[in-house]
């Protein structure tokens, strides 16, 4: 198509100015908001990956099939330290923890409950997320001081104080069975019943109160996996250390670990893909209007460019066109405005007010930050471009079936 | 000489709610390459019926158009389009330039459709302007123009792209006389000088004064013809 048909069709959509202007408004408003939606839902994704990997790992070794397992001794992954070299080895990059949770009746002055013992490791990242995130009253345990931090709940119902001493009783294992702990500090959980449940002891205490160096879990952090969109690597991960460990284990990723979330997490993006393509349909039925409006006033103008020898696909092409050059300064103005808006998301912001509490909850970071691909870009500016074909498909088809008398004889 | 466009036994008619109205009665009419030809007759005795038939702007209900030795009125439309875009150029009564187009680009407007290379284009655009005496408004878009010149732009814009045959349908209905006869002596000239064969229907009997042959059209049949020199 040559510079004259480009020229035409581009100075027929500015021969309405008013119409034209109104439709790549609502253009550029569809483009800009979509890109800003997957930017915000990219945040969100991301945040909430981060914030669930903290605590998941991205990666979990556990002994296989160990979610049906009920007796506490099958679950347990004897030689967590050999395990654990084999898991470094395979991933030299990543950040290895063991976990030790321990089922066990916790007893106070009082009363008693049944918890789960968390033993963890008194330098990793999980016990530096317990100390960063949930602590709300003195400390972690200490290493090998044989201290606990409880949930606020269970210190409530054991009627437990930080410096005061629980009593936990894991008999059967093949530890100790029963130790005291002193309450090194109070744990504020996200979930209610986790917190009414749950003590944070160290690693080490916890094997010797009930499985001496065995854990439940080795949970592998890859510090280069920060996002949903890298987390698709994992699958690599996971079958390079499956290769390195014995048959008796398995290796998880965060998806099987949390599997809820990961399968809330999976509807996010398409819940935005739906909602940008019932804002498109929605600007598209503009774009019908604005593009039949100027067919019906140059019916005669058709008439002529059939009569001087355009075949019908040529004035079809020249409506679809026009549909398309509309759409296009509209996605092109609409790209910018997303494009400034997600600029400055991408610089880290915070839900405004008590919002932010709110979703707190949800496992939603106080600072997120926006983040969009290409290839999301990329589906909106077809989006927009799809709208402009099929906006201008029935105003191409009316305007190729035009007799060139009868249009001419006309008059809009 | 040999015929350029020829209509056989050429009937016509209209059908709106259930009313028939016939345009065209039996039209017999052969066009020779390079004649200046003019239709004449009352309004309604069938003049643009004509015209759109020999440049399969419309199909006859009966009867044969023939363009350049190939029957035209079979063909389905795409055909057509092809035809008229490579044998026919039109002038409209109403100028019929596209407004937001300069007159450089509107001369130029058909060889564009034909795919001729923007150089070439320009410069034969240019050409037909200049023929016209319009080289001056190149630039200029139809609503700048006044009635006359917007009507030479019109036939500059045939005129470039070389057709066979250009029809014209009252050309000069909307110009003052002075700028009707102006421009059919543009139009004689270019008959005369380039050979180009014009068929141009009227209703006004001063400009008969200046044409060779005159076809007299009466309620869709020829009741006369006339050749003058």
């Amino acid at each position: 198509m040559s510079f004259l048909v480009w020229s035409l069709a581009w100075k027929n959509v500015w021969r309405g100015r008013g119409r034209s202007l109104l439709t790549a408004g609502a253009v550029a408003a569809v483009v800009a908001m979509m890109l800003v939606m997957y930017g915000f839902s990219g945040a969100v994704l991301n945040g909430v990956f981060q914030n669930l990997t903290r605590t998941t790992g991205h990666l979990v070794v556990r002994v296989r099939n160990a979610d049906e397992i009920r007796e506490f001794d099958l679950s347990l992954i004897r030689d967590a330290a050999s395990v654990k070299k084999r898991v470094r080895e395979a991933l030299p990059e990543a950040d290895v923890e063991a976990v030790l949770e321990v089922p066990a009746l916790l007893a106070g002055e009082k009363r008693s409950r049944g918890v789960v013992l968390l033993g963890l490791e008194p330098e990793g990242h999980l016990m530096r997320e317990f100390a960063e995130k949930y602590l709300s009253a003195g400390r972690v345990p200490a290493a090998g001081g044989y201290e606990a931090a409880l949930g606020k709940a269970l210190a409530r119902a054991l009627s437990a104080s930080v410096g005061g001493t629980v009593y936990a009783f894991a008999p059967g294992t093949e530890g100790l069975g029963a130790a005291a702990f002193s309450v090194s500090g109070l744990l504020d959980l996200p979930e209610s019943t986790m917190e009414a449940r749950t003590a944070v002891l160290d690693l080490a205490d916890a094997q010797e109160l009930a499985a001496p160096d065995a854990a439940t879990r080795i949970v592998v952090f890859l510090p280069g996996v920060r996002t949903l969109s890298a987390a698709e690597r994992l699958q690599g991960y996971r079958e390079a250390l499956e290769r390195a460990l014995p048959d008796e284990y398995e290796v998880q990723t965060w998806r099987e670990a949390e599997p809820a979330l990961a399968a809330v997490l999976d509807m996010t993006r398409p819940m935005v893909t739906i909602y940008a393509v019932l804002f498109f349909v929605l600007a598209g039925l503009l774009v019908v209007n604005t593009v039949y409006l100027s067919l019906v006033e140059r019916i005669r103008e058709f008439g002529v460019i059939i009569a001087l020898g355009a075949d019908r696909w040529r004035v079809m092409r020249l409506v679809v066109l026009e549909s398309l050059l509309l759409v296009a300064s509209g996605a092109a103005l609409g790209g910018i405005i997303g494009g400034l808006a997600l600029w400055r998301l991408a610089r880290g912001f915070s839900l405004p007010g008590t919002l932010a509490q709110q979703y707190a909850e949800f496992g939603l970071p106080a600072v997120m930050y926006a983040s969009i691909t290409p290839g999301q870009v990329l589906l909106v500016f077809a989006f927009a471009a799809l709208t402009a074909i099929a906006s201008a498909l029935w105003p191409a088809w009316l305007a190729g079936r035009l007799e060139p008398v009868e249009a001419m004889r006309h008059v809009a | 000489m040999d015929t350029i466009v020829e209509a056989r036994n050429l009937h016509k008619t209209y059908r709106a709610d259930g009313v028939e109205t016939p345009a065209l009665r039996g039209v017999d009419l052969a066009i020779g390459r390079g004649e200046f030809t003019a239709i004449a007759g009352p309004s309604g005795s069938g003049k643009s019926t004509l015209l759109h038939l020999l440049g399969g702007l419309d199909r006859p209900s009966a009867g044969e158009v023939w363009l350049a030795g190939e029957r035209i009125d079979d063909k389905p439309p795409v055909q057509r389009a092809r035809l008229r875009l490579w044998k026919v150029g039109f002038v409209f009564q109403a100028y019929n330039l596209i407004p937001v187009l300069t007159a450089l680009e509107n001369a130029a407007f058909v060889l564009e459709l034909r795919g001729v290379p923007p150089a070439e284009r320009k410069k034969r655009a240019l050409d037909a302007l200049a023929e016209l005496e319009m080289e001056g408004f190149a630039d200029r878009r139809p609503n700048q123009l006044s009635g006359g010149q917007q009507q030479r732009v019109a036939v500059a814009r045939a005129l470039a792209a070389e057709p066979a045959v250009i029809l014209a349908d009252e050309p000069t209905a909307n110009l003052d006389s002075g700028t009707g006869l102006a421009l059919i002596e543009y139009m004689k000239r270019l008959n005369r000088e380039k050979g180009l064969t014009f068929v141009f229907s009227t209703h006004d009997p001063r400009l008969l004064e200046h044409v060779r042959r005159v076809v007299h059209l009466e309620d869709g049949r020829i009741v006369r013809e006339e050749t003058v020199g």
